[in-house]
């Protein structure tokens, strides 16, 4: 299977402009997805570099308003789908049905929003579908089978699938059990999206006979982190390469 | 009747995690769903309780703070009395004794205070647990005492940098760590908020202040108008009005921090028209987020009050108004701390003291035959550097400066 990769970036950052010239640099890079994060002051799912992603952007004046005009412009670049990553608090202040229309609106063809599993789910599923937007399940290698049973026997087109314990950001060496798991939903008909630790070309190699696309995030965070000053554009679009 | 398992009051609870955290949330409500109904289990944390902990606490007649402000009689439940100083001990040892009947071996837990952590590093090292405690920056500094007892029994204390650098960023680390370390570790978290089953867990094991209240109340045969807690998260005031929950009577008033004053950042008052409904740590309740959906900032004096988000248990308990709520300033919580003091001897934690500046406010305004129980959460031994720092600031400095030449020789 070819090596498909589904790129994380968070809005506004390292600030408006360059988040746009990053998202440029992902896709002429070739990423087939892309996952933009609207960042929130308390990411408990998220390591370090996500976070301070997250509230260097929100210094940056990230709003979510302007975060879905982001989207918008975005959207005009590709043709590739954009989900948006979220927290549920961002969610549900704005109004769940408000958020998912102008998901829509703004070009998104879905979300992912970790902290509303299935049956906490304020009714972004439902909600979702009616809207004809993909709200797509997060699932971990500890999830039980019959829960597991539960989400994929509804025939979603993708699920986000956490490689390991823990949160984003340190190095996943992916072996015998992830590959178990991945088997396990591969079992279904659904597009596996499948990140957390991915920094490599070799990770995504081993990936992609198991995945429809891996998902690489805090990979592309460290890389603007470590080269100030530099354009993003030419980090990321190098970072690309290397990755595909 | 109260059930033991809610979930959800009213709209507010839950379990809003992600999928990475369920089997260790599933597991904990059905292993303390069975532990609460196994004789061996009651018999064992009766016992800590009573050895350890050393309850039942004593419920004082504040006779010359009454006489003092001419009003209501005024009791003090001196739950700071608890070993390790606060009301935290109770909630500790009973998840303690869970995170044993699971088989983990290392137990973390988030502090503000650090009466929470410091009960938890007790406990731990009673029972054989390892231990980390997560805590803010700034409520290590601030809370230095606490620090230094929690190493002494060999707990690790993690300074949290990121955000505010207070408690709720304590939560969100420990809950990081728990994402990864739940095979062999329990997150024993300090208060009544939280996924579930954590607000439900919290106020049962919170509930034996309230039941040791109600029984004097009864023996002693007091016509108790009003009970007075402070609400950080909510676990001392949930457990201390637990019986009373489902009376009408007696009033029940929860105390937040007023802080400095009413802008954004200046207090910690959720319940006082400034919260808005919001799902920050896993639960659903009232928070002081700003205009874009983002946690606010907070500030109180007491590191156990400055927190964003309230319990959701109270939250509902507000909007069915069977609680009321109130605010204090962090003057008028120095002031009570100093009068309590003066008049009866004891140190209120600065928490607590939010709680018992209340009662002096409310005393006056009622009849002497009427009573009002204020819940003293804590004392205030870990808050020796703010008050000497506040109180008697000249002779508190050039005290340290001594100290850190002579020991620098
Ligand atoms: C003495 C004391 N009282 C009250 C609190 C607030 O917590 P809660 O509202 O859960 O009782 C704390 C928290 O650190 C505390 O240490």
């Amino acid at each position: 299977m070819p090596n498909r990769i589904m790129a994380h970036m968070v809005a506004f950052y390292p600030d408006r402009e360059s988040s746009i010239k990053i998202a440029g640099a992902l896709i002429d890079g070739g990423c087939s997805y892309l996952e933009i994060q609207f960042p929130f002051s308390d990411p408990t799912a998220d390591g370090t570099y996500i976070q301070k992603a997250c509230s260097r952007a929100l210094q940056e004046g990230f709003k979510v308003n302007p975060g879905f005009r982001l989207i918008s412009k975005i959207r005009k670049l590709t043709d590739i789908p954009i989900f948006i990553m979220g927290y549920a608090n961002t969610v549900c202040f704005h109004g769940v049905k408000k958020f998912l229309d102008e998901c829509v609106c703004s070009g998104a063809q879905g979300i992912i929003i970790p902290d509303l599993p299935f049956d906490y789910d304020e009714g972004i599923f439902s909600m979702g579908e009616k809207a004809g937007l993909n709200v797509i399940h997060v699932i971990a290698p500890s999830i039980h089978d019959e829960r597991l049973r539960m989400i994929l026997s509804r025939g979603p087109e993708y699920v986000y699938a956490v490689l390991r314990k823990g949160i984003t950001g340190s190095y996943t060496t992916i072996g015998d059990e992830n590959i178990r798991f991945l088997k396990k939903v591969g079992a279904y008909r659904v597009k596996i999206l499948s990140g957390f630790g991915i920094s490599t070309k070799k990770q995504v190699n081993v990936l992609s006979a198991y995945v429809h696309a891996s998902v690489v995030g805090t990979a592309f965070i460290k890389e603007i982190m470590q080269n100030r000053g530099k354009s993003p554009y030419k980090i990321i679009i190098k970072k690309m390469h290397a990755l595909l | 009747m109260q059930r033991l398992y809610n979930d959800f009051f009213g709209s507010f609870g839950g379990r809003y995690v992600a999928e990475i955290l369920r089997p260790p949330l599933d597991e904990l409500e059905r292993v303390w769903l069975e532990a609460m109904k196994s004789d061996d289990f009651q018999k064992e944390l009766d016992t800590q309780l009573t050895e350890f902990a050393g309850r039942p606490t004593p419920l004082m007649f504040a006779e010359n703070a009454t006489k003092a402000l001419k009003g209501a009689k005024i009791y003090i439940k001196l739950e700071g009395l608890a070993n390790t100083g606060a009301h935290k001990i109770n909630n500790v040892l009973g998840q303690a004794l869970l995170a044993k009947r699971m088989g983990k071996q290392r137990i973390i837990a988030e502090t503000g205070a650090g009466q929470h952590g410091f009960a938890t590093a007790a406990v731990c090292a009673k029972l054989g647990f390892e231990c980390k405690v997560y805590m803010g920056e700034i409520d290590m500094k601030r809370q230095r005492p606490n620090v230094f007892w929690m190493e002494l029994f060999g707990a690790e204390v993690e300074p949290v940098k990121g955000g505010s650098s207070t408690l709720k960023d304590a939560v969100n680390e420990a809950l990081r760590d728990w994402a990864s370390s739940f095979e062999t570790t329990h997150y024993l978290l300090g208060s009544a908020l939280g996924p579930s089953p954590y607000p439900d867990m919290a106020r049962e094991f919170q509930s034996v202040v309230g039941r040791e209240v109600e029984s004097e109340i009864n023996r002693r045969n007091l016509d108790v108008e009003t009970l007075i807690a402070c609400v950080g998260g909510g676990s001392n005031a949930i457990g201390f009005f637990y019986p009373f929950l489902d009376e009408t009577t007696p009033r029940l008033i929860g105390v937040e921090a007023g802080g400095t004053g009413n802008s954004p950042g200046e207090h910690a008052s959720r319940m006082s028209g400034s919260g808005k409904p919001g799902i920050v740590h896993g639960y659903k309740s009232l928070f002081l987020l700003d205009d874009d959906g983002q946690v606010g900032s907070t500030h109180s004096i007491s590191a156990g009050l400055d927190y964003p988000g309230i319990g959701p248990q109270l939250a509902y308990l507000g909007q069915t108004k069977r609680i009321e709520f109130t605010k204090i300033s962090d003057r008028e919580a120095l002031d009570a701390l100093q009068f309590f003091a003066k008049n009866e001897g004891i140190i209120f934690a600065l928490e607590s003291a939010h709680a018992g500046a209340e009662a002096i406010k409310l005393a006056k305004s009622l009849s002497p035959e009427k009573s009002i129980i204020v819940n003293m959460s804590g004392r205030g031994d870990k808050d020796l550097f703010i008050l000497a720092g506040n109180l008697d600031k000249d002779k508190w400095h050039s005290f340290l400066e001594k100290e850190v030449k002579e020991n620098a020789k």
